[in-house]
């Protein structure tokens, strides 16, 4: 089931070096890249289907579309490997293995976007990561590829590093641009978009670290090749994060569009420690959890998922296995998000700390029928009222959990036993 | 999180030394505004000192040549930016989902009956700090615990044992 | 005059301006929509989320009125249910953790929270938990005491210190529920509009230490006024009240906005001069320092004037144009000399690029207009060709020390009406008390050529006679307010548009009439 597209150089021995890298086809785009028209190179992405790998989903091709011409204003790509959301940990493979498969993705977008200033947003705990990072990017400087004139091309590109300090929500687009700027990652109202006005109020692109690497491929095989994976709306291949209660945890590389169940057990071995399964999280902590009958029928991509009612995100796969306490879980889960709250709206700021407090309360088994209605009914009153979508990433789960696992909280209130689930 | 706004004076002005100044210098010719330094000036602080004090967000603000407040929040506002000096080591124990369903509490437990610490301490000798910190990005290799910035993947409490070794 | 558009709120068709944005433009036609950290002044925020509207058939369907603008057609929903229930769950998040302060907060009676509760909650609170502690009763420098349990985190008062001040002494620290206003340690509040915050601040968690605890805000009357703490003439709203078996007293200036006086705001010297309205008065008139009915020291006056052989007269800055125009009727009449000399009402360099002004005095350009001689040499010679001076207000003791005053004026005497007790009534040979500004209605022109009109808004126990008044009892021929206000359309012709009292609250400007008058 693991196909090596975006791993392909994973497993070879020094691949983060240049010379090795070009050995094994590292920057061969860059000529045909150059030769295409800006415009074209646009074109080919879309065509590919490409979907933004950072868990929003949005096609990139479109996405680049939107910048407007002739605005007198430098455009800026960003990079965004913030990496944040819990169960995620594929971004950080890239940055270490095989860097100049980004850096050369990072040189076909800005060729297509006409973009000379490339920001990468690394997340601050990836102290490994940006070291290796950095190396590439001055090994690609030294051979030419980045610099005055990129691989001799009439092409000027420059790339810096701009490390995060611990923020989720730095992850969030305009977040990330907010911290480039050097201010708080709160984010901006939009309307205005980044692509019209995004870093230092310039037009700017924001892509995953992903879906930047899946350029050189998508350039050298064609939109047809990439679109060769996956399904019809959710083509390509994605680097999946399987973790939690599983034999086998780690990240693989999968087309998209394999069943749910059929990857936990062939690829990571199924359920851990010949246990039962409870539930799933599809794709990072921020989607809805799936029972044991719907991962049955539900499949890794992006519509499945959302007519399963949940979101293929970013790929992020957790096992639950009969032993969690899903009260406890949904408070690790609060506790992650009101942690990270940036603290700028209302709802979001006043109303994560009243959740998180709510179900320590109910946790402590001093909470009533009446503060579990209220966690429940605080998921609607908060989601899609604030500025960005971090309440909504705590709220759609949460509701989820309370949807799906209701007997756990109120065996916690009515304190009975029946339905109670002895913590781990 | 805690109330961070506690910040410490050192009594006495800061300046960066010559590596971080040459760095300072480098790093500001790569943005189009100098309040972009905000960010990287604060690492270069506590790539110096191992924290950051009252003067030297004041002699970042004023080198950079904007308000200390934006330092401040700047400072407050980043949890991996330590506003007071850690341990010798900074042990950070990810609490998050993949993590707490693998055994994070097992080590966190180890580590206070071991060094005497709960998360958000620092043992009396000085050696260690402890923290708890939100997913680290290594959720397969669960749970995961960082030293001193270094990942140490697949933990249990055996393997915390010798790491601690190596580190006392 | 902007172009009008039509849109519909809650089905009902309005016409409002366009380039608006929602808030002020449906606000303009009555319609309130609730916001805390939009301030017209500092620009849209968008982090209170009480702003948020409908847009039927509207991508999104849900905004925030701060940041969009009004748009032909546009349907806004603010009554419909889904809106209303917005509404009132955003106010809970927002009483969640607030602490129930209200008795012991300066804000009741003027808090947004309170009335946004009325508006659209009044509903128990559902908070079961302990709530969010943090700082409170914080000195944050320049008088203002800061509250972080009270503060809702709209960021106005940090916008204030970055944009219209530009000395960022504030900043919100932490994140999430820990997040807080403060000030970068040794670096507390120190600009001169600092206490602006707590106009802005739409809660209790700016509040100045100067009015703390003083007097509960529905029991004061709120009068409009002009300052005259310099001759930007800020517009205020002068809040005083009459305590039963007690006068009438000032508790404080706020600004009130004039567009092209002085926008939203005022300096901390201005709102803090209502003090020297309230204190340091003369109220008492006195011959030869001896206290004196005031009929009598009247009289003693027209004796003076009677029996001298050369008058001069000496008017303040401060004095507004009826004023100026009764005493130069006068000193005609007397055949005295008139000065308005007053450098020492001057400071120069004291003045900076926003509102404060070098000249301390609020009507100089009153003086100009009307011709009257400002001059050191004119106003040194006049005073030793006389023997008497009847002196209008005109502090002397700004202009010259206590041993210059002495020899000036050691061959003449003096006749000092005044508002305040100071070096020069204590000079006078005779001292007559005149109301103050805020006891009087009459007209100033500012430093930038705009003629304001304002009212009487004190009216004390014992009311004291205005200059005017005195002028009119010492013999000067304009005796009415109509006669005054013909006077001074002689000399500024724009007034002869307008009737006494029909000149616009935002001021006249006199620039494309009258710059030819004004030598300043």
């Amino acid at each position: 089931m693991e196909v090596k597209i975006l791993s392909a150089k994973f497993d070879i021995k020094d691949a983060h070096k240049i010379k090795v890298a070009k050995k094994h086809g590292a920057y061969s785009t860059l000529d045909k890249v150059f030769s295409m028209k800006p415009e074209d190179v646009i074109e080919v992405v879309k065509n590919s289907g490409l979907r933004g790998r950072g868990g929003a989903g949005f096609p990139a091709g479109v996405k680049w579309g939107f910048l407007p011409k002739d605005t007198g204003k430098p455009v800026y790509l960003a990079v965004n490997s913030d990496e944040s959301e819990p169960a995620t940990f594929k971004d950080r493979y890239i940055l270490v293995k095989d860097p100049h498969m980004m850096i050369e993705g990072i040189i076909i977008c800005s060729y297509a976007i006409g973009s000379h200033e490339t920001y990468i947003y690394i997340r601050g705990e990836y102290t490994t990561q940006v070291k290796a990072l950095q190396a590439a990017i001055d090994e690609a400087y030294k051979a030419g590829y980045l610099g005055e004139k990129v691989d001799g091309h009439d092409f000027k590109l420059n790339v810096t590093v701009h490390r995060g300090a611990g923020a989720y929500v730095c992850g969030e687009e305009t977040a990330l641009l907010e911290s480039i700027e050097g201010r708080k990652g709160q984010p901006r109202s939009k309307p205005p978009f980044p692509a019209v006005a995004g870093l230092y109020g310039c037009p700017t692109i924001i892509n995953n670290v992903q879906s930047i690497a899946s350029l050189p491929f998508i350039i050298e095989n064609g939109a047809d090749a990439y679109k060769a994976y996956g399904t019809e709306k959710s083509s390509g291949t994605h680097l999946f994060g399987i973790s939690g209660h599983v034999e086998k945890p780690g990240m693989y590389e999968l087309p998209l569009g394999l069943p749910l169940l059929e990857v936990i057990d062939k690829v990571a071995g199924g359920v851990w420690k010949g246990r039962k399964l409870k539930g799933v999280i599809p794709g990072g902590s921020s989607t809805p959890v799936l029972l044991p009958e719907e991962a049955k029928t539900v499949t890794l991509d992006y519509e499945s998922m959302a007519e399963h009612k949940t979101m293929f995100g970013s790929g992020g796969i957790v096992v639950l296995d009969e032993t969690v306490d899903m009260v406890a879980l949904v408070k690790n889960l609060i506790d992650f998000y009101h942690h990270e709250s940036c603290g700028q709206c209302t709802p979001c700021r006043e109303g994560l700390g009243w959740m998180l407090k709510i179900v320590k309360k109910i946790l402590r088994g001093e909470g009533s029928m009446d503060d579990v209605n209220l966690l429940r009914e605080l998921c609607d009153n908060i989601e899609m009222k604030t500025v960005c979508v971090l309440s909504a990433a705590c709220t759609m789960p949460v509701r989820s959990y309370l949807d799906k696992f209701r007997h756990e909280f109120e065996a916690y209130v009515t304190k009975d036993d029946s339905s109670a689930v002895e913590a781990k | 999180m805690s109330d961070r706004s506690q910040l410490i004076s050192t009594g006495t002005p800061f300046q960066f030394d010559k590596d971080r100044d040459a760095e300072f210098e480098r790093l500001v010719k790569r943005y189009p505004t100098r309040e972009s330094m905000i960010l990287p000036a604060l690492w270069l602080i506590q790539e110096q000192e191992g924290w950051i004090s009252q003067e030297a967000m004041a002699y970042a603000a004023d080198r950079i040549g904007t308000f200390a407040t934006k330092l401040y929040e700047a400072a407050t506002f980043y949890t991996m930016y330590h506003l007071h000096p850690m341990g010798k080591n900074h042990i950070c124990v990810c609490r998050t989902l993949s993590c707490w369903l693998r055994g994070k509490q097992e080590i966190v437990d180890y580590l206070k009956d071991e060094i005497g610490i709960q998360p958000g301490q620092i043992s009396e000798n000085g050696m260690f700090s402890l923290e708890e910190v939100e997913c680290l990005g290594h959720c397969g290799t669960a749970p995961v615990v960082q030293v001193n910035g270094e990942f140490h993947e697949d933990m249990d409490v055996d393997k915390l044992k010798s790491l601690l070794a190596t580190l006392k | 005059m902007a172009d009008k558009i039509k849109l519909f709120v809650n089905g009902v068709e309005v016409e409002v301006e366009s380039g608006k944005n929602l808030i002020d433009a449906i606000g303009a036609v009555g319609i309130e929509i609730p916001h805390l950290c939009y301030h017209p002044a500092l620009g849209a925020d968008g982090n209170c989320r009480m702003c948020l509207v409908g847009i039927e058939d509207g991508r999104p369907p849900l905004v925030p009125a701060c940041k969009t603008p009004a748009q032909e057609g546009m349907k806004v929903l603010l009554d419909a249910e889904h809106i209303k229930k917005i509404q009132h769950d955003v106010l809970e998040f927002e009483l969640i953790n607030h602490p129930t302060d209200c008795p012991v907060c300066d804000q009741a009676g003027e808090c947004k929270l309170q009335d946004y509760y009325m508006s659209y909650d009044q509903v128990e609170s559902r908070m079961t938990v302990p709530q969010v502690t943090k700082g409170k009763k914080m000195d944050f420098g320049g008088g203002v005491i800061h509250d972080q349990e009270r503060c809702v985190l709209c960021g106005r008062c940090v916008r204030f210190c970055r944009e219209i001040t530009n000395t960022g002494e504030l900043g919100i620290i932490n994140r999430t529920d820990a997040a807080r206003v403060n000030f970068f340690p040794g670096r507390p509040l120190s600009n001169r509009y600092g206490l602006n915050v707590v106009d802005l601040c739409p809660v209790g968690a700016m509040t100045s230490s100067d009015f703390r605890f003083k007097q509960r805000v529905w029991f004061m009357k709120k009068a409009p006024g002009i300052c005259h703490g310099c001759s930007k003439g800020c517009n205020i709203t002068i809040d005083h009240n009459r305590e039963k078996y007690k006068d009438d007293i000032i508790y404080r200036f706020r600004p009130l906005y004039n567009e092209q006086v002085n926008g939203y705001f005022m300096c901390d010297e201005g709102r803090l001069s209502y003090k020297a309205e309230n204190e340091g008065r003369l109220v008492e008139a006195s011959i030869a320092k001896q206290v004196r009915p005031i009929d009598e020291v009247l009289a003693a006056c027209e004796k003076e004037i009677g029996r001298a052989e050369k008058i001069t007269v000496a008017l303040s800055p401060n004095c507004s144009l009826e004023q100026m125009v009764t005493v130069k009727a006068l000193a005609e009449k007397l055949g005295a000399s008139l000065s308005g000399y007053s450098e020492g009402c001057l400071k120069k360099g004291d003045g900076d690029d926003y509102l404060i002004q070098d000249d301390k005095s609020a009507n100089r350009a009153g003086l100009n207009i009307l011709g009257i001689d400002c001059s050191k040499n004119g106003f040194e010679t006049a005073v030793a060709e006389a023997s008497l001076l009847i002196n209008f207000n005109n502090d002397l003791s700004l202009s010259y020390q206590e041993k210059e005053l002495k020899k000036l004026f050691k061959d003449t005497k003096i006749i000092a009406f005044a508002t305040h007790d100071n070096e020069c009534t204590k000079m006078a040979d005779i001292a007559v008390p005149v109301a103050s500004y805020s006891e009087y209605t009459g007209s100033i022109i500012n430093c930038d050529n705009i003629l304001q009109h304002f009212r009487k808004a004190i009216k004390k126990n014992d009311d004291l006679t205005d200059i005017c008044e005195m002028g009119v009892r010492l013999g000067s021929p304009l005796q009415r307010d109509e006669q005054r206000f013909s006077e001074l359309q002689q000399f500024i012709s724009a007034l002869k548009e307008f009737e006494p009292d029909k000149i616009p609250a935002e001021g006249l400007n006199l620039n494309d009439s009258e710059a030819a008058n004004v030598n300043a």
